[in-house]
């Protein structure tokens, strides 16, 4: 060793040295091929859950006739926008838009209410029946929407006239379709992981049960309120099945109605049905966009204790 | 500021008794304790008198007003949680401020008092601060000033203390004492632990399983404890019992298991309190806390022979566990005792000290208190 001008010592440190780089290096490796085999993965996915998206984009910015080229396009040659100035002068699609924000916003707003109040009273009151009547909300749960639209629809067209509420009417859109026990089940749960104290403190401190409710619980409840709201309202702009069965006059259509009353008989302007499509799900992006802090922070309210 | 009476209390969770016929009878200002382990009762009481919970039977009277139905608000007692139970969305002010705002008082009034409550505390500079940005002492007092800004008759404080750590306890628990000598309110506070209470109560009130075991001052509680449960509750290491007989011997009577002997005064032990013929030989535990020995070299007359086993070493005191006979007790000494483990040694002690516990647990000292099922009226607090 002395010859090779290494002591021992020095032999060993470097032998160690290239044996540390080297294991440096493979673990880099290792640690590059396992991130590029989670991207793949996650690629995988953001495709299936994108491509839809970027199918109904394309398509609106063209003119009809480019939709069946072959082989298909997926980029525009030209960047065509008529698509959207027929569905805004042509058809009633603001007046749908209206229809869709009054109907989901409103049914938002009221299932809210109820569903907080009814969850609290669940979740903090005792009253003879409470179990019973919440396995009464729960068991709803399994019916299916479809099977309850056929009564509902002769419910709501047997109402006289003075209610105003039959069939082509707001109320008559709305108020079946407000309060879900699926609500009724988050916000219960939420609450009961409020800490009883607080309400006790509050009751103590002189507040009636209202108080309560409106100046400590309600508060709280932010983060649950905001997803259910989220939910609740996204379900509705899309609800497709409810709208279609109660409107019959094209002013009270909601827009998945509207856009679907679209095709024609013998003929459908893909073009046009896409443009209105994407004009339909912006709001819904938007409001998905400005709350998702907010959504982030609520599915995480549960985890971290304050 | 208001006298609490509780009357025969008798509280159930289903079929579970949480309180078992428990009289209290707590004067104007007074500071009382109930102490007892987790699941005794003590919080169950408290929530009672607060209006939390229902009595399924006996009274609660504040301030000479019978209380049972009437709704929590208008007892005028407030209450101070374990948790604190702080409004985490309202800031340190809108907490204090809560009670005075659903009273609908004015708003400068609220201003006033809330101000006063936070300079009380030393809560001033926090008062725009969110609980979530407090400490855990901080948020106490927070606690604290939303129970006073409210000027009850009465506290019921519910383990206050046992969410801070040692040393934020010792502190805090000073400015308890200072606060209720300043206020005089009548206070009842829940604890577990037994140096709160030795160091707060006017009086102690002892319980366990829902029975109210024994009620005095700190000082009657430690040294003249009713029963065996209050003497191995009280005290750090707790009394030390030997299971033996009582014997009767040519000048009085003596406690007797294997090869230990023990002549007891007939001044101090009482064996007619035993239900049971004293002469027969009866089941008894002798008593004796751990410093209340002393160490004499061994064969000293008039000890007890033993020979040291342990040592423990907690820097203020020394704790022995001596082995005497086929069983043991701890020995509470000096700190700079030479001793070592093998170390024969004699305990000696004053036999005025000496603790009896008939086979129901009693204890059979002439000068300890009949068991408490009725307290005894309370003492004028200082």
């Amino acid at each position: 060793m002395a010859d090779q001008g290494l002591t021992v010592e020095e032999a060993s440190a470097a032998r160690s040295a290239a044996e540390f780089s080297r294991a440096a290096r493979r673990d880099q490796l290792v640690r590059f091929g396992k991130g590029l085999a989670a991207y793949l993965v996650l690629a995988v996915f953001a495709v299936i859950a994108v491509g839809p998206f970027v199918y109904l984009l394309s398509p609106s910015f063209r003119k009809s006739f480019e939709l069946f080229s072959y082989p298909p396009e997926w980029i525009p040659h030209s960047f065509y926008t008529g698509n959207f100035g027929t569905i805004l002068n042509e058809t009633s699609y603001l007046r749908w838009g209206l229809n869709t924000l009054i109907f989901a916003t409103s049914v938002t707003v009221i299932t809210l209410a109820i569903d907080t109040l009814a969850g609290y009273a669940f979740a903090r009151l005792r009253f003879p029946g409470r179990t019973l009547l919440f396995a009464l909300v729960l068991s709803t749960l399994m019916i299916p929407t479809a099977v309850l639209i056929a009564p509902l629809y002769i419910m709501i067209s047997h109402l006289p006239d003075w209610t105003h509420s039959g069939v082509n009417t707001y109320p008559g859109m709305i108020v079946p379709m407000v309060c879900s026990p699926l609500g009724v089940f988050m916000m219960r749960q939420f609450i009961s992981t409020l800490p009883e104290a607080l309400v006790e403190a509050a009751r103590l401190d002189g507040a009636s049960e209202w108080q309560v409710f409106r100046k400590i619980v309600l508060p709280l409840m932010k983060p649950a309120i905001v997803v259910l709201g989220i939910f609740t309202f996204m379900f509705q702009w899309v609800n497709f099945l409810w709208p279609l069965v109660i409107t019959t006059t094209d002013d009270m259509k909601t827009l998945t109605v509207g856009i679907a009353s679209l095709q024609g008989q013998f003929v459908t302007d893909w073009g046009v049905i896409s443009a209105a499509a994407v004009m339909t799900m912006v709001p819904v992006v938007i409001i998905f966009l400005i709350f998702q802090r907010w959504f982030v922070q609520a599915s995480m309210a549960g985890a971290l204790k304050q | 500021m208001a006298e609490i009476l509780i009357k025969h209390l008798v509280k159930r969770f289903g079929k579970v008794e949480a309180v078992r016929d428990v009289s209290l009878q707590i004067a104007d200002g007074e500071f009382l304790v109930l102490l007892g382990p987790s699941g005794c009762g003590k919080s169950t009481i408290l929530r009672v008198v607060a209006g939390l919970e229902d009595a399924n039977s006996g009274e609660i009277v504040i301030g000479g007003r019978l209380v049972n139905f009437i709704d929590p608000v208008k007892r005028n007692v407030a209450m101070v949680f374990q948790n604190y139970a702080l409004y985490p969305h309202m800031t340190v002010y809108k907490n204090i401020a809560f009670p005075l705002q659903i009273a609908k008082r004015r708003k400068d009034e609220i201003e006033g008092a809330v101000q006063r409550a936070a300079g009380i505390l030393g809560l001033e500079d926090l008062l725009q601060r969110l609980p979530g940005e407090l400490s855990g002492g901080q948020r106490q007092r927070v606690a604290l000033a939303r129970a006073i800004v409210r000027e009850p008759d009465a506290f019921l404080m519910d383990e206050p203390l046992s969410n801070l750590d040692a040393q934020l306890r010792v502190q805090t628990r000073l400015e308890l004492i200072e606060l209720h000598q300043r206020l005089g309110v009548t206070t009842m506070y829940v604890t577990h632990d037994q140096v709160e209470a030795m160091t707060m109560g006017h009086r102690i009130a002892v319980m366990s399983e829902g029975l109210l075991q024994q009620i005095g001052t700190p000082q009657e509680v430690y040294r003249r404890p009713a029963n065996v449960f209050v003497a191995t509750f009280l005290g750090a290491p707790p009394m030390n019992l030997i299971g033996g007989t009582l014997e009767s011997a040519a000048d009085g009577w003596q406690f007797r298991r294997q090869d230990i002997d023990v002549p007891l005064s007939s001044d101090v032990i009482d064996p007619s309190a035993l239900q049971l013929e004293a002469e027969a030989g009866a089941e008894v535990q002798f008593g004796l806390r751990p410093e209340h020995f002393r160490i004499g070299p061994p064969g000293t007359d008039g000890g007890i022979a033993g020979r040291v086993q342990f040592l423990e070493p907690v820097g203020s005191d020394l704790y022995l566990t001596v082995e005497i006979g086929d069983t043991s007790v701890q020995v509470r000494t000096d700190p700079d005792s030479p001793l070592q483990p093998g170390d024969n040694l004699t305990l000696l002690y004053d036999h005025w000290r000496v603790h009896v516990f008939g086979a129901d647990g009693h204890n059979l000292r002439r000068d300890a208190p009949p068991v408490a099922s009725v307290a005894a009226p309370a003492p004028t607090a200082s």
